[in-house]
């Protein structure tokens, strides 16, 4: 019989509480008090998260996010900034025990494994995606998922981000650019370099179809059988304080 | 205060802010969308940079030498991507 995760659906929430939730996973995982884990999750209001290097006044136009209710904030993972519009894209984590047999002590092998069970899922909504290396998903030379990687407590944790719509020009209001004579070309850049299910389908998915067709890649790709669950009160509880003590606080988003 | 961006070929981003005392760095800042980990050791990094020589063949040698020892994985760029971007914040008058 395979082997069992659990699937969780946190369904809309703050940036805050949706990068807090995924590290109390984190931490409810190497407790062993939950199986491996694969979230699915939405951010409302939308919201700009950057990686863990990058530095927000640098990265974001926070007064331009401040202006429209978006919300910011700092990942636990490198990377770069990502913009998660409500309706646009669709997130998801993986939490994985490290002695996994799926994991390996190489990051880039990891990410491709991981990203395996992302290809295959879009793969059945007939997108033609393969990995891209370091971090991507594409199509057609186009970027359509970026994922990022950690661990610690010994436990993997990747998260990362599948565009069902994609507004450039939205993304470079939000994101500062080095100057403004070149965010015309920055917009046509990413126009060109970046996809959405919807732009290479000519048709929307619904969430539910996109959610039921990436567990159905991660099951067939990780051989296991995903079980939907809740997340439990001890995680519902650290992750209202990670984000009273970490992901709400100026200190954690803007340290850098 | 220097400042240099440098994009690694087929990796990341690496923006490094400095301030220099003679050939000394004074402070450092070092972002971008690359990976480490720990990540924590970006902190470390930085502090360990403070009163080090602009020598690139130096920096790379203390990189190396905090990856092999806190057994930390760089992707997306090396520590001769880093010398080289700091290396060049330190040559733009810092």
């Amino acid at each position: 019989m395979a082997e069992e995760w659990r699937l969780v659906d946190t369904g809309l929430c703050d940036a805050f509480h949706n990068m807090a939730l995924d590290e109390a996973i984190v931490v409810a995982r190497s407790k062993n008090l939950v199986p491996n884990t694969l979230r699915f999750f939405r951010w409302q209001p939308s919201a700009v998260s950057i990686g863990y290097f990058q530095s927000m006044e640098e990265e974001v136009d926070t007064l331009a996010c401040d202006r429209r209710g978006i919300g910011y904030v700092r990942r636990r993972t490198g990377g770069g900034a990502v913009y998660h519009d409500t309706d646009g894209e669709l997130t998801y984590s993986l939490i994985i025990d490290e002695n996994h047999a799926l994991i390996s002590e190489d990051f880039q092998k990891t990410y491709e494994t991981l990203c395996s069970g992302l290809v295959l899922g879009l793969s059945r909504l007939g997108v033609p995606a393969e990995f891209k290396p370091i971090n991507d998903i594409s199509v057609q030379g186009r970027k359509i998922s970026g994922n990022a990687q950690t661990r610690g407590m010994n436990v993997v944790h990747q998260h990362g981000t599948i565009l069902r719509k994609v507004d450039p020009a939205l993304m470079f209001t939000l994101l500062k650019v080095p100057n403004e004579k070149i965010r015309d070309k920055l917009i046509r850049s990413v126009q060109e370099r970046v996809t959405s299910i919807e732009m290479l389908l000519k048709k929307e998915v619904s969430f539910d179809d996109l959610k039921g067709a990436l567990s159905s890649g991660f099951e067939e790709a990780f051989k296991v059988k995903l079980v939907e669950g809740e997340t439990l009160e001890f995680e519902e509880q650290l992750a209202a304080k990670l984000k009273a003590e970490k992901y709400g606080t100026r200190q954690w988003n803007f340290k850098r | 205060m220097g400042r240099a961006e440098y994009k690694v070929e087929g990796g990341k981003l690496i923006k490094v802010q400095l301030s220099r005392k003679g050939n000394l760095i004074e402070a450092i800042k070092i972002t971008g969308d690359f990976f480490l980990h720990p990540e924590e050791l970006i902190e470390d990094l930085e502090l360990k940079l403070a009163g080090h020589p602009l020598d690139e063949k130096a920096l790379i040698r203390l990189m190396k030498t905090l990856v092999e020892k806190k057994k930390a994985t760089l992707l997306g760029a090396s520590p001769e991507d880093f010398a080289k971007c700091i290396m060049m914040a330190g040559g733009d008058g810092g």
